[in-house]
């Protein structure tokens, strides 16, 4: 059931990004996209694998939704989101963005994809909150470059 | 996590390959603005991160990095090797001029440098396969992801300004 529940969100997510008028440009999203993707799988390998207080699953469809939320999911709602807070209320997006997050972190320890064993709902929060701001300054560290491009040239 | 389990044949040779490919990277005139320059070093990472924690780790864990199974800072330092990968790749995709028929040889010469690259760190105990993966199952890994990236190439190329003036 992980897996199907799983797979349509990746897909709702990405045609949800593919029909939204987009404020960043493709570069710019792409960017995003990547810093936020390298981030949290490192941080999943660190609390799976070396901090070991979270357990994932050994069972191979549950371990493929496991990739689907870490690799897809994650990364392109910080991005869509980061797409909306320019044209609507930054508060709003931004809480609307956490919790459904944290509704699919629910989902993953609810069908056992992932397990608690030292961990819990809110530092997953924390850890979310942490993205978003990395997702901002990540897309003006960005802009910052080309901008000096522009201006040194 | 450690920084290292021991340091020998595959931390110095980390060490001497990274120097290498960002010496190149310094020395070479540069052809594109900074925000591409950028985006195409954090490609080449990204997609060394992306592929070596999903079949290089987890479940799957068809290799092994280093000396341990757990993260070490030589294993970030690998990744980081992918970045100058990408960067070349596209730098000499516009110093060959690489069009419609090029296209195809170019990618199979990349994928070939990249299966080339990885025996090379098999030799120096930087990778260790298993799970009953071999070398040449990379191949296709390297052709899915160097076609990946010229067409994300050209895409970019078509609608941004990539070369400095």
């Amino acid at each position: 059931m992980a897996f199907t529940i799983f797979f349509f969100v990746a897909w709702f997510i990405l045609a949800l990004f593919a029909v939204i008028r987009k404020k960043l440009s493709l570069i710019e999203n792409t960017f995003v996209f990547m810093v936020i993707l390298v981030i949290n799988i490192n941080w999943a390998w660190i609390i799976i694998e070396e901090m070991n207080v979270v357990k994932l699953t050994t069972e191979g469809m549950d371990y493929t939704a496991f990739l689907l939320s870490r690799s897809i999911i994650i990364p392109m709602i910080l991005v869509i989101q980061l797409n909306l807070i320019y044209k609507l209320n930054t508060v709003f997006v931004f809480t609307v963005s956490l919790i459904i997050l944290l509704l699919l972190t629910f989902l993953s320890t609810f069908f056992h994809v992932t397990d608690y064993i030292k961990w819990n709902l809110g530092y997953d929060a924390l850890y979310y909150i942490f993205l978003h701001v990395i997702s901002y300054y990540s897309l003006q560290l960005f802009r910052k470059t080309a901008n000096n491009e522009v201006n040194y040239s | 996590m450690n920084l290292w389990e021991s340091f020998d044949k595959n931390e110095i040779s980390i060490i001497i390959m990274i120097a290498i490919a960002y010496a190149v990277i310094f020395l070479l005139p540069k052809k594109f603005t900074a925000d591409i320059t950028l985006l195409f070093l954090l490609f080449g990472f990204t997609i060394g991160v992306l592929h070596d924690f999903t079949i290089g780790g987890g479940l799957i864990d068809f290799y092994r990095l280093n000396n341990s199974h757990s993260y070490e800072i030589f294993d970030f330092l690998y990744y980081l090797l992918f970045a100058p990968f990408s960067y070349l790749f596209i730098y000499f995709y516009e110093v060959f001029r690489i069009h419609k028929i090029t296209f195809i040889w170019y990618i199979i010469a990349w994928a070939l440098i990249g299966v080339g690259m990885q025996s090379l760190f098999i030799w120096m105990d930087i990778i260790h396969f298993q799970n009953g993966y071999e070398l040449h199952f990379s191949f296709p890994v390297f052709l899915m992801t160097q076609t990946i990236t010229a067409l994300y190439y050209e895409i970019v190329s078509s609608r941004f300004k990539v070369f400095k003036e």
